[in-house]
């Protein structure tokens, strides 16, 4: 952004919408399911002023179901991306401002494989005598529903081209942002909920790809379509999926914090019910993604936790010969119990974070495990022990003296 | 009866103190502050920037707990510590001219106890422009070590009694 000139971030889509009165004044939701309506009520005017078979309406009706599905989909793009806030590494800042810039580039090539699709796909219907445009509208159909199949055509092969278009960028990105973050000092990182929201991004077009399925019926007499739809559908759910998983792998928290969090053996943790605060230290491992802390069935933080989950966790490093050295994290958020309901879901999660907890306290482990304790205290895990995961809402962080905030 | 020993022994000997505050929302906050105890008063003093959260917290709602602990990563048995809970009061600002003597006479206090204990680390730094004196009137206490308890009440005029211990 220089000159003061804001980048727009917009498709070609997006930006006719957002210029046509009554969507441009409504909330995207709204906006879609508008054009959705709009589209469905032109369609069976002109089916029914041309008497169109019931099935030529049931096609039509799937073709709009799809494109808005997609529309759906792929437009959070555009909103999610425009609120991003920029990571605090220059290199990932960097690369996210390339990535948005092709992305939404101003000569618009999110357009060009959408045209790729549309061109061919028109020639191939209407000059090689192929049996589709006859299996939707029947003989002779009027111009004025060509006309219409064609918008709904190139609605579709818009958006088709749209996905092919992020998902591809999406791989790209994930695969540096991956990379880069494996050079990351200090306090650099992407803060959680933006690499979360990219996450969904791709999850999303995991979901669009999956969409794509819909269309088998309107293309089932033609086979080497069937077979295009299908490799359309494996590519783009393939990509996004790879590309969700690579961002699941990038750290949320930066080195510096996360070595602090991974070398540390205690935490505190507080928790407040009715305004009447309470501290307790705990034993806790962090494996890389996430953290979680043991307390026993009877203590007095697990009932209050249940009460109100919301807990501030703090893990610190503390040496009074230099206390320029201190370091210390605070985590604000709300915490995840484990229960009997979660062994058969998330079994092998719990069963991993009890090893950690084993090679992390093995003395701990071990002295836990007599029986001579008090029941409360016995590391049958489960049982006795119950298994808290913290969720973090905000990160403070304080180096030295000095405190910093780190977006979450 | 007096506060137990083993208490006073963490009170008095060990460095960092863990206060957790909570706004009106329950939304709890935790920060590791420098603290001393007052034998006489049978409280807990603690310096802090009245811009901080745990300041807009108390002012939101004055019920705070300090956590004062030694940790062993080896072996929990011998994991020590004392909780207390109980509402912080904040010494008011204002120019030093202004203020009551007896808030005075606390600031010099608290000061100068606080240089005493932390002689190696504040070297003589003054006072923050923006720091305020919080003080915590404990009103129960439990002591931990391993996985025996024991815990304290003391009411308004500081008199002290066993809740439990086990």
């Amino acid at each position: 952004m220089h000159d003061g000139e804001k980048k727009e971030m917009k498709w070609i889509y997006e930006i006719i919408v957002g210029k046509i009165p009554p969507f441009s004044l409504l909330s995207y939701q709204y906006s879609i399911l508008l054009q959705l309506l709009f589209l469905l009520v032109l369609g069976i005017i002109l089916g029914l002023v041309f008497h169109l078979k019931t099935i030529s309406l049931a096609y039509g009706s799937l073709g709009i179901l799809v494109a808005v599905l997609w529309s759906m989909l792929i437009l959070q793009q555009g909103p999610t991306l425009r609120k991003f806030r920029a990571p605090l590494s220059k290199d990932e800042n960097e690369l996210l401002e390339r990535y948005k810039g092709i992305l939404f580039h101003k000569n618009h090539y999110e357009a060009i494989p959408g045209v790729a699709i549309f061109v061919p796909f028109m020639l191939y219907l209407f000059y090689d005598g192929s049996g589709l445009l006859k299996n939707w509208l029947g003989e002779n159909p009027n111009i004025l529903l060509l006309f219409f199949v064609g918008l709904l055509i190139w609605d579709i092969c818009y958006r088709m081209g749209l996905g092919i278009w992020t998902s591809i960028l999406a791989l790209w990105r994930s695969l540096e942002l991956k990379k880069l973050a494996e050079k990351r000092t200090e306090l650099e990182h992407t803060p959680y909920t933006e690499l979360r929201a990219l996450r969904k991004l791709d999850i999303n077009n995991v979901f669009f790809g999956l969409i794509s399925l819909l269309l088998l019926p309107l293309l089932k007499s033609d086979p080497p379509f069937v077979v295009m739809v299908f490799a359309f559908m494996t590519f783009i759910t393939f990509t996004s999926f790879v590309s969700a998983y690579l961002i699941s792998k990038v750290p949320w928290l930066p080195p510096d914090i996360y070595n602090l969090v991974k070398e540390s053996s205690f935490a505190y943790v507080g928790t407040s019910l009715k305004g009447v605060t309470h501290i307790t230290p705990v034993v806790y491992v962090f494996d890389g993604q996430r953290i979680f802390f043991n307390t026993s069935k009877e203590a007095k933080k697990l009932k209050v936790m249940r009460k109100n989950n919301k807990v501030a966790f703090l893990i610190d490093k503390r040496d009074m010969s230099n206390i320029y050295e201190n370091k210390a994290v605070l985590f604000t958020g709300n915490v995840k119990i484990y229960g009997v309901l979660d062994i058969p879901l998330r079994l092998i999660q719990m069963l991993r974070t009890l090893r950690l907890f084993i090679t992390k306290y093995p003395e701990y482990t071990r002295k836990y495990s007599t029986s001579e304790l008090p029941k409360a205290w016995q590391l049958t895990p489960i049982i006795a022990r119950i298994l808290v995961e913290v969720k973090p809402a905000r990160i403070i962080y304080w180096r030295g003296a000095k405190q910093i905030s780190v977006p979450v | 009866m007096k506060i137990p020993d083993e208490m006073l022994n963490i009170l008095y000997g060990n460095y960092f103190g863990y206060v957790c505050t909570s706004d009106r929302f329950d939304m709890p906050h935790l920060t590791p502050v420098f603290f001393v105890y007052d034998g006489q008063s049978q409280k807990i003093f603690f310096i802090t920037n009245e811009k901080s959260k745990k300041v807009k917290n108390i002012l939101e709602n004055p019920n705070v707990s300090i956590t004062i602990d030694i940790r062993d990563p080896v072996n929990p048995f011998n994991n020590e510590g004392v909780m207390a809970q109980g509402t912080a009061s904040i010494t008011e600002k204002g120019p030093i001219y202004f203020l009551p003597e007896e808030t005075l006479q606390l600031y010099r206090d608290i000061y100068l106890e606080f240089k005493g204990k932390y002689q190696a680390v504040i070297e003589n730094k003054p006072m923050g422009e923006n720091d305020v004196i919080v003080q915590i009137n404990i009103e129960k206490m439990v002591y931990w070590k391993g996985p025996h308890f024991k815990s304290v009440k003391i009411d308004k005029e500081g008199k002290v009694t066993m809740v439990k211990s086990k």
